[in-house]
């Protein structure tokens, strides 16, 4: 009887038992593996980057971003998802995404640079595409402001610059003629509210508030920390000029109504035809353009007699601030090396740009090329923005911006300081002892972050 | 005299309740008229401080309803809000069903407590819960999918239901079901047959309450999903229409108008339920 040996033993369609098993065996090890992992293997994965955004007030910025977003992905075969929510979403969305770490890959961060130190332990380092970025569109307006314990965990985004917004025909009218000071607007306020045109600025709790009120505390020379970032020094004379400055805008020149405005009731105080001038950026001139607001009365559209001018200076000073939108990259992102390539594609000067015509001067880069963009002299309306931007400071000037800085931006403590005393429910001093309190237990880190 | 005494009694509801009860409708109805007149005012009429507020004086636009429709992915937002509310009602209504039974019925020991601390459950606020909420779901794998509010939504609801579906069971009298045990019914049987029929009333009246807060939530829809065309409605309009310090408030009213209909007529078919399930707990 011959020798069976395996080699003669039949085989199904040319694969043996061994091969059958080996093959087999290896598959159901991969599948083990990759069930376990919960992650597709490489060769199957999609590489997709996602970016979480706030909705800009001029739509087309949103649609510029896009446009940049899903060009880049499509050269680099990386699927793109942009999400775009209010602004006032952002910091629920930003919580909860460090909470899970997970969620977006590039995130908007603000308003203000103090997320880089909220969040300094979940944003990945970008000191090296801030050193690219820079060269290419003239380097970064104030690069020591933007730098958090010494690194660049954002990248300053844009800004909307606050001018004056002003009808033109109401000063006419008053008689009036180029007001420059925060006196020549009481002035001018106190005249206007007298024919039924106040003057118009939050003094609640919102973004609009703290912007003009720290402005006008700057401009009296006063601030609320030192340079070091430590010492409060709120309670000074300089402070208490400034308060008693706004206790009479607010009881000569303004309405009550302010003291419970949020950001957008400025905006529809001017385009009512209600407010001789408001401490905005030039999204109600934008708007009233857009939607053809007539002037009450007349057939004449407000956004004809509107117009945009320097912020105030004060007796010390000319200085302004603004929300500091930022963009950073989560360090629990997968996909880092993506989002920090789509960062320097979208700060090439011809990407940035675009964006900026875009969104018709609202979005200010912090780059120095670009405050000299060609939009700025596209509408007169825009002529002084570039002039704002360079007395634009971050909200916790002179001091460093911080987790601290941002909780006092935070907890409007600025405003309700300015309130507190403007309707006489305090005393300057008493006022200026509730701030510096609060601002104490804050630098102290006694308080925590709401 | 007749005359007199026919008369009094024709018009004395009118004094008696359409009068006392009409400041009742005016307040409760005010907000949806509020909307429906500012959804159909012009731009120019909606920045006029002088204009009155509550009339339409210079003409009725449907630009809102217009710009919701073809600007915004709104009707898509609109099915995620039905899909969710749905799903999330069905869920919590079932499980609320099944753990109500056993706290209204049955005797075993921590059997109040454990009906006391359901509720307690429902005392905690979304607020406070997201946060460690979105580290499970994001363990789950169920971020960015409308299957994150559909499982996080029963854990407000679930409480809720079952703390009104045991009130509503306890007035359901003992006997029936003890004679259905009789005749051989099991418990599961027993709640199945004879009192799931008998409490339809306080069902839906759970139902619909738990409809209308997953129809109205807002913070798991905010931060459990970000795609643009996975939004719920709530989320949806506020992101689309609230730029910087621009509000849309025609859009936003408009919105918030047809977002009102499906709870009105849920409630309008269902009124009647509504009112016995609520309070049938209330005289025994």
């Amino acid at each position: 009887m011959p020798t069976v040996h395996a080699e003669s033993v039949p085989r199904v369609r040319g694969v043996s038992r061994r091969q059958f098993l080996r093959v087999t065996g290896a598959g159901a090890t991969g599948l083990g593996a990759v069930l376990a992992s919960g992650r597709a293997p490489a060769i199957a994965q999609t590489r997709e980057l996602t970016f979480l955004t706030i909705a800009s007030f001029v739509p087309d910025t949103d649609k510029e971003l896009k446009r940049q977003f899903e060009e880049w992905g499509a050269k680099n075969k990386v699927k793109v998802r942009l999400d775009i929510i209010a602004h006032l979403q952002l910091q629920t969305k930003k919580a909860a995404e460090v909470q899970a770490r997970s969620g977006h890959d590039l995130t908007a961060l603000g308003p203000g640079l103090g997320d880089a130190d909220l969040y300094y332990d979940y944003l990945a380092d970008l000191n090296d595409i801030a050193g690219d970025v820079a060269p290419k569109n003239g380097g970064w307006l104030s690069p020591n402001d933007y730098l958090i314990r010494g690194k660049w965990k954002l990248l300053p985004w844009w800004q909307p610059p606050f001018p004056m917004a002003v009808r033109t025909d109401l000063l006419e009218q008053l008689g009036e003629k180029s007001p420059d000071t925060w006196e020549d607007w009481l002035r001018i306020g106190k005249k206007g509210k007298a024919i039924g045109h106040p003057f118009g600025t939050a003094m609640g709790h919102s973004g609009d508030a703290n912007v003009t009120l720290l402005s006008i505390l700057w401009s009296y020379g006063g601030s609320y920390v030192a340079k070091d970032g430590n010492r409060i020094t709120i309670n000074s004379k300089e402070t208490r000029q400034a308060m008693e400055f706004v206790k009479r805008l607010y009881t000569e020149a303004m309405d009550p109504e302010v003291l419970a405005w949020d950001d957008s009731s400025n905006n529809r105080c001017l385009n009512a035809g209600k407010c001789i001038a408001i401490h905005n950026p030039i999204s109600a001139y934008e708007s009233a353009k857009k939607d053809k607001v007539l002037v009450p009365g007349t057939q004449k559209e407000i956004a004809e007699v509107i117009d945009h001018i320097h912020t105030p200076r004060g007796p010390v000073d000319r200085k302004a601030t603004t929300g500091f939108w930022c963009v950073g990259v989560w360090n629990f992102s997968k996909n880092i090396d993506l989002a920090k390539d789509f960062l320097r594609y979208h700060f090439q000067p011809e990407n940035q740009n675009k964006w900026v015509e875009a969104g018709h001067g609202f979005n200010m880069p912090f780059l120095q090329n670009l405050t000299k963009h060609a939009v700025y002299k596209s509408d007169k309306q825009y002529r002084f923005i570039p002039e704002v931007a360079k007395v634009t400071v971050p909200p916790s000037w002179p001091g460093p911006t911080s987790a601290a800085s941002q909780q006092v931006w935070d907890l409007y403590i600025v405003p309700d300081m300015f309130a507190q005393h403007a309707t006489g429910k305090m005393t300057a001093d008493q006022a200026i002892a509730w701030a510096e309190k609060e601002m104490q237990e804050i630098y102290a880190g006694r308080k925590k972050r709401p | 005299m007749s005359s007199g005494r026919g008369f009094w009694p024709s018009v004395r509801p009118a004094f008696t309740l359409y009068l006392p009860v009409t400041p009742f409708v005016f307040f409760a109805l005010f907000p949806l008229y509020f909307m429906l007149v500012t959804s159909l005012k012009k731009n120019a009429e909606l920045y006029d401080v002088n204009a009155a507020p509550f009339l339409i004086r210079k003409g009725v636009t449907f630009g809102h309803y217009a710009l919701l429709s073809t600007d915004t992915l709104f009707w898509t937002w609109f099915v995620n809000s039905l899909l969710v509310s749905v799903g999330a009602t069905v869920i919590s209504v079932v499980i609320g069903v099944l753990a109500a039974y056993p706290l209204a019925r049955l005797r075993f020991p921590g059997a109040t407590s454990f009906g006391v601390a359901i509720f307690i459950t429902y005392l905690v606020p979304p607020s406070l819960l997201f946060l460690p909420l979105a580290s499970v779901v994001n363990r789950l794998g169920l971020s960015d999918s409308l299957w994150a509010l559909v499982v996080t939504y029963p854990t407000f609801l679930v409480p809720f239901c079952t703390w009104l579906l045991m009130g509503y069971f306890r007035t359901v009298p003992k006997e029936i079901e003890e004679c259905a045990m009789l005749d051989g019914c099991n418990r599961v049987q027993t709640l199945w047959r004879i009192l799931l029929p008998v409490a339809v009333p306080g069902v839906i009246c759970a139902g619909l309450f738990a409809f209308t807060l997953s129809w109205n939530e807002f913070l798991y829809a905010l931060v459990f999903v970000s795609p643009a065309e996975l939004k719920t409605m709530t989320v949806g309009v506020f992101s689309e229409l609230i730029r910087g310090d621009i509000y849309y408030w025609g859009g936003l009213m408009a919105g918030a108008c047809i977002g009102s209909l499906p709870i009105v007529i849920a409630y309008v078919f269902f009124l009647d339920y509504y009112v016995t399930g609520l309070t049938a707990g209330a005289v025994k």
